[in-house]
């Protein structure tokens, strides 16, 4: 039960929190740039900054999520993993500078869908939060066997 | 048959329902008006639109001249008409202004049908009694559906009906009502005074009949009537009824005939229209909007604006313009430059447009309307001017921002974010063993040391040099030295620069020591044996010694960079990649290094202009990058040799560095809410969404972009451009070089059509096509040109579908007529044509490079090239042939001729073979009958060729900005002359290319489908 909780807070949380965060400040930085408050080379370069550790941490979480046999969290990322993977062999996953206008609208559509998916993840890891740390407090009191919902909330 | 016009007598009778038959009834009565002043009202009044209800407060306001009683406008003319105190020139005035209020433009009389011919459009107007009485019959002309519709619904934008503007504004009852400022209208223009009488009668009638606007334009009526009896403006309506009829509207069409025996459908080759006059410019918004800039700076693909995102998208052609801010004027004309010093350069507070001659001045000078944005802007207190009786500007005359469409502003130093730079020119040479062989250092050195005295921008001018093989050296010329100094770098890792300053030096104090580098140069390397290249290297040190300043830098490669970062594999001799979906990767630059040194180049101002020379693959692709983001240039010289190529190296590399240059430049593009520029084609970096940048721009560059509409419907009748080009000139003054255009708005497609510019919509093409190769196969972007131009027709042709029978013919646009040839020349351009054995790969980059930064003109002269016969010229027979271009076939080759092929960039005389030896060994000198290939053409001592050399010399000097070498080839000498000049016959059929004919065989096929 114990890892259970650690698992989703101590792993989960903090790392949906901050894929959520830099896609965000992603986002906001292309939109900056398209209303001009900051210059291309700037924006590129911030925005290229948080790539590659975005990269890595989310399919990090992806594969943590699959060997410890969280289906639902797997399938989750499993398709921001695969564009990830698509971007990073094509070699696109950088935004080109010199182009970065050209794509800027296709560049916010992507970040903006990987931000949906980002929060419907925090909302399934806030849940499981919630689930674990209370069949911790409902095992502590013994009730355990009373509540049906959390254990089936926990597979 | 051929190129025919549907509108010729005994074309089948247009129905009389339609709207041009309102012609005759109210024609009649008008036309009595000017002798039979006020005798037949009623037929009139319908007419005369109603007053809409601003109407009567101007109107009234105008006073004297409007008779009490008399309902509708129609009194003010005649009473002005018979009012002896005004002076006899006037009555035709009084007349005139309904017409030319009400609408834009007279139609042409139903007969003129033929609307591109001056002349005939100026008949009407001396046999008016004639017309009248054809118009008044039932017309036996076919009138397309849409000749009556306005295409510009004149008239001031709503804020000119309103009583303040009138009394001090009153829109001249010209083609110009919004634009009260307009200076030229001060004299009535000479065709005025010729035909006064058959103003008043003509004109009017078709403008009743085009009712359907009528009740837009209602409001504006009243104006151009009290500005008649005002007396001070003439009706300035004369000149646009020449120039922009065409109401009958026009189109061109050929007839598919049938091969005789077969049931093969073929078209005339002989009537196929071909661009033997080159690049038209065009001319029909001139009477319209005469204020506008000259179109070699700024050219639209359509002169007109689509009202609707709905007719946007059925304009299949790129939408948008070609830009050529510093576009040379001609000789004798210079730009105004105006100093509103010490106050700030004059703009609308909201969009920031600049001043210029469409911003209306109101309220007694002390406010103007900007016609972009419609904002009542404050007049800065040193700008302020009163305003005469007609509401312009006293100073109208000394104030060229506001008469003319292009002018220089100085900027004061709110424009700048540093003190201007002086022009800065640095030289990257690469000194390599295939560098000193091939004598292109010697070349360079020479052509540097000549040009010193004429770099602009004396006395501030910077220069600097640096040459690299295995290793970067750099050169100390502190003007304290006598002998420079060279420093060399040869840690490639970690290059940095040997000395802080004095690398980059100002031309004036060093002038000795560079001089003396300069000579010293070709022989410091004449020994080197090193085949290696740290080109990376070398232009990562060479940026930190630019960065500081910003400026010019000129590289000169010979050979594959090959150490250090930036290194380039050999690639592009695969020719399995063709077809597949890796080809397109082949033109791109293999290393991410060019695009990241590009960017960083344009952030400092830098602008980069290639030079390459490799007699083998030198990945043009990706050095062409650093050229393609920095506005610069790539001049491709493919197994330079100096005997031969050095000639062209050095006119090439003289114009660059003598040409006017804008520094630190940034350009933008400003047009009035509901359209947006969306795309940006050419060598520039973006800045922001619409902002470009340009380290370094000059008169050989021109930019593309496209727009797209954004609301649903624009509401405006005129559209306004504004081109701005904020730089540094050499001479150290930061200024703007503003363009202004006004366009109209259309509601009908064929008006668009009407005024499509060929020469834009192919510059756009081809930019779109080369783009598209960067990212898909060559045969995908020669399939999407052809398909566009196919959906273009298709559209034209339901446009006329209906009431013509147009089976088995092809029916095209006047303005467009030259597309499909330009289309399939641009399928066969050498950034295209074929694929792996066709071209090499890197003179397909180098051509495309090119053709991205190409101005109109010379694009189309490229594309197709003329061809002419000289021998007849330099015999004396023929002196006229010389101006006669050929159609690119193998047809216009007579054996027995001597023809120039001239493409802009290189000449090839062909040589026939029956062509008397006489000439032959005139031109060539003893060695004519040897092989043609070794041979040179040098000047002799005789007639012809000095003919000769004089004819090339005049094809050289109508442009200056490539030389053309000359190349000479014998008829049947294979194969140099199939890859010379027989593939470059566009209109012949060629290996797996498309001959014209058949070219417009598979269009027409595809539009009737």
């Amino acid at each position: 039960m114990g890892w259970k909780l650690f698992f989703w807070l101590v792993i989960c949380f903090p790392t949906s929190i901050a894929l959520l965060a830099t896609t965000f400040y992603q986002v906001l930085i292309l939109s900056d740039l398209e209303s001009d408050y900051i210059n291309p080379f700037d924006a590129s370069s911030r925005i290229n900054y948080f790539v590659l550790p975005e990269y890595i941490v989310q399919g990090a979480l992806c594969v943590l999520c699959l060997f410890t046999g969280h289906w639902l969290m797997f399938f989750l990322t499993l398709p921001v993993t695969c564009y990830h993977i698509m971007r990073y062999v094509k070699r696109e996953h950088l935004i080109d500078v010199t182009e970065v206008f050209r794509g800027l609208n296709a560049e916010r559509k992507f970040r903006l869908a990987k931000l949906v998916m980002y929060l419907i993840l925090l909302i399934v890891v806030i849940f499981r939060i919630l689930a674990a740390g209370s069949s911790i407090f409902y095992h502590n009191s013994k009730f355990e066997e009373l509540d049906i919902r959390f254990n089936t909330l926990g597979y | 048959m051929g190129t025919e016009n549907p509108g010729r007598p005994g074309f089948p009778a247009r129905p009389a329902s339609s709207p041009f038959a309102a012609a005759p009834q109210t024609a009649t009565p008008f036309s009595s008006t000017g002798a039979v002043a006020g005798s037949d009202p009623p037929p009139f009044r319908p007419t005369a639109m109603p007053p809409p209800p601003q109407a009567p407060s101007p109107f009234s306001s105008s006073g004297p001249p409007v008779r009490p009683g008399v309902p509708g406008f129609r009194p003010a003319p005649t009473g002005t008409f018979n009012d002896p105190s005004l002076p006899p020139p006037q009555p035709p005035i009084a007349n005139a202004p309904p017409a030319a209020g009400t609408f834009q433009r007279f139609p042409p009389p139903p007969f003129s049908s033929s609307a591109q011919a001056p002349l005939q459009q100026r008949a009407p107007f001396v046999g008016q009694p004639s017309i009248q009485q054809s118009a008044s019959q039932p017309p036996s002309f076919p009138e397309p559906p849409q000749p009556q519709t306005p295409f510009v619904q004149m008239g001031p934008p709503p804020q000119s009906t309103s009583p303040a503007p009138m009394g001090s504004n009153v829109p001249t009852p010209t083609y110009q009502p919004s634009f009260p400022g307009y200076a030229r209208m001060q004299q009535p223009p000479p065709v005025h005074s010729s035909f006064p009488p058959n103003q008043g009668n003509y004109g009017p009638p078709p403008a009743a009949a085009s009712s359907p606007f009528l009740p837009h334009q209602g409001g504006y009526a009243p104006s151009p009537a009290m500005a008649a009896p005002l007396g001070m403006q003439p009706p300035g309506s004369g000149p646009p009824i020449g120039g922009i009829q065409g109401l009958t509207e026009d189109f061109n069409s050929l007839t598919v005939q049938t091969r005789p025996g077969t049931m093969d459908p073929l078209f005339d080759a002989k009537e196929l229209p071909r661009p033997l006059d080159g690049d038209v410019e065009p001319k029909n918004l001139d009477d319209m909007y005469p204020m506008n800039c000259h179109p070699r700076y700024l050219r639209l693909t359509t002169s007109a604006v689509p009202s609707s995102q709905s007719l946007a998208s059925r304009w299949h052609l790129p939408l948008g313009a070609v830009v050529c801010p510093l576009a040379e004027p001609p000789e004798g004309e210079e730009l105004s430059v105006v100093s509103f010093a010490p106050a700030s350069v004059v703009r609308c507070r909201r969009c920031r447009t600049y001043v210029n001659p469409y911003m209306t001045f109101t309220e007694a000078g002390r406010k103007f309307r900007c016609n972009v944005c419609t904002l009542l802007n404050d007049v800065p207190s040193e700008y302020y001017a009163q305003l005469d009786a007609t509401g312009k500007r006293v100073d109208l005359d000394q104030r060229p921002e506001l008469t003319k469409g292009t002018v220089e502003f100085v900027a004061p130093a709110e424009y700048m974010v540093r003190p201007p730079m002086p022009p800065v020119y640095f030289f990257l040479i690469d000194v390599s063993i295939s560098a000193v062989r091939s004598g292109m250092i010697q070349i360079v050195a020479e052509t540097i040391k000549s040009c010193l005295d004429e770099l602009p921008g004396f006395p501030r001018t910077q220069i600097g040099f640096a040459t690299f093989d295995s290793t970067i050296h750099f050169y100390n010329m502190k003007s304290s030295l006598t002998q420079p100094q060279m420093l060399v770098v040869s840690d490639l890792d970690d290059v940095f620069v040997p000395l802080p300053d004095d690398l980059l030096v100002n031309l004036s104090e060093s002038r000795s020591v560079v001089e003396s580098f300069l000579d010293n140069l070709p022989s410091m390397f004449q020994d080197n044996v090193n085949v290696e290249s740290a080109f990376g290297p070398a232009l990562k040190a060479v940026f930190m010694v630019m960065s500081q300043l910003g400026g010019k830098l000129l590289i000169f490669q010979n050979t594959l960079p090959s150490l250090g970062v930036g290194r380039l594999k050999l690639r592009g001799d695969d020719s399995r990649v063709y077809g597949t979906d890796k080809e397109h990767v082949l033109r791109l630059p293999e290393d991410p290094f060019y695009k990241q040194m590009a960017a960083e180049f344009s952030k400092f101002q830098i602008s980069t202009n290639v030079y390459a020379f490799s007699d083998k693959y030198t990945d043009i692709a990706s050095l062409g990058t650093l050229a393609k983001y920095t506005a610069g240039q790539v001049y491709y010289y493919p197994a330079f040799q100096s005997a031969i190529h050095g000639e062209k190296l050095r006119h090439e590399l003289r114009r660059d560095l003598t040409r006017e240059t804008a520094w630190e430049a940034v350009m933008r593009i400003r047009c009035a809410k509901g359209v947006r520029f969306t795309t940006y084609h050419g060598n520039f970096m973006l800045r922001s969404t619409d902002l470009l940048a340009l380290p370094a721009v000059d008169c050989d560059k021109a930019f593309a972009m496209q727009l797209s509409l954004e609301e649903t419907l624009l509401t405006t009748q005129t559209m306004y451009f504004q081109v701005a080009l904020l730089y540094t000139a050499s001479c150290g003054e930061r200024r703007i070089r503003v363009h202004t255009m006004a366009v109209p708005v259309v509601t009908d497609l064929g008006e668009m059509y009407r005024l499509a510019d060929t020469g834009a919509v192919v510059s756009l093409f081809s930019r779109l096509a080369i783009e598209k190769t960067l990212s898909q196969k060559l045969e995908d972007a020669r399939s999407t040109v052809q398909l566009r131009i196919v959906k273009a027709l298709k559209e034209y042709r339901n446009l006329y579908a209906v009431q013509h029978r147009l089976a088995n013919r092809m029916i095209y646009p006047e303005s467009l007529k030259f597309l499909m040839l330009y289309g399939l020349a641009l399928c066969r351009s050498m950034a295209l044509r074929g694929g792996f054995g066709d071209v090499p790969l890197d003179e397909r980059c180098a051509a495309g490079h090119t053709m991205m930064v190409l101005p109109i003109k010379r694009l189309l002269k490229l594309l197709y090239p003329s061809l002419i016969r000289l021998d007849e010229y330099l015999l004396k027979v023929d002196l006229k042939s010389i101006e006669r271009r050929l159609p690119l076939t193998m047809e216009s080759l007579d054996s027995r001729g001597l023809y120039i092929y001239d493409d802009g960039f290189r000449f090839i005389l062909w040589f026939g073979k029956g062509a008397s030896p006489e000439i032959a060994k005139n031109l060539l000198g003893e060695d004519f009958a040897a092989e043609l290939s070794k041979a040179a053409l040098s000047e002799h001592d005789n007639e012809m060729s000095r003919g000769l050399v004089r004819v090339l010399e005049k094809f050289r000097n109508s442009d200056r900005a490539y030389y053309q070498l000359c190349y000479l080839v014998r008829q049947g000498e294979q194969p140099r002359e199939g890859f010379l000049l027989l593939t470059n016959l566009v209109e012949d059929q060629m290996g797996g290319n498309n001959g014209y004919s058949d070219w417009m065989l598979q269009i027409s096929r595809q539009v009737q489908q």
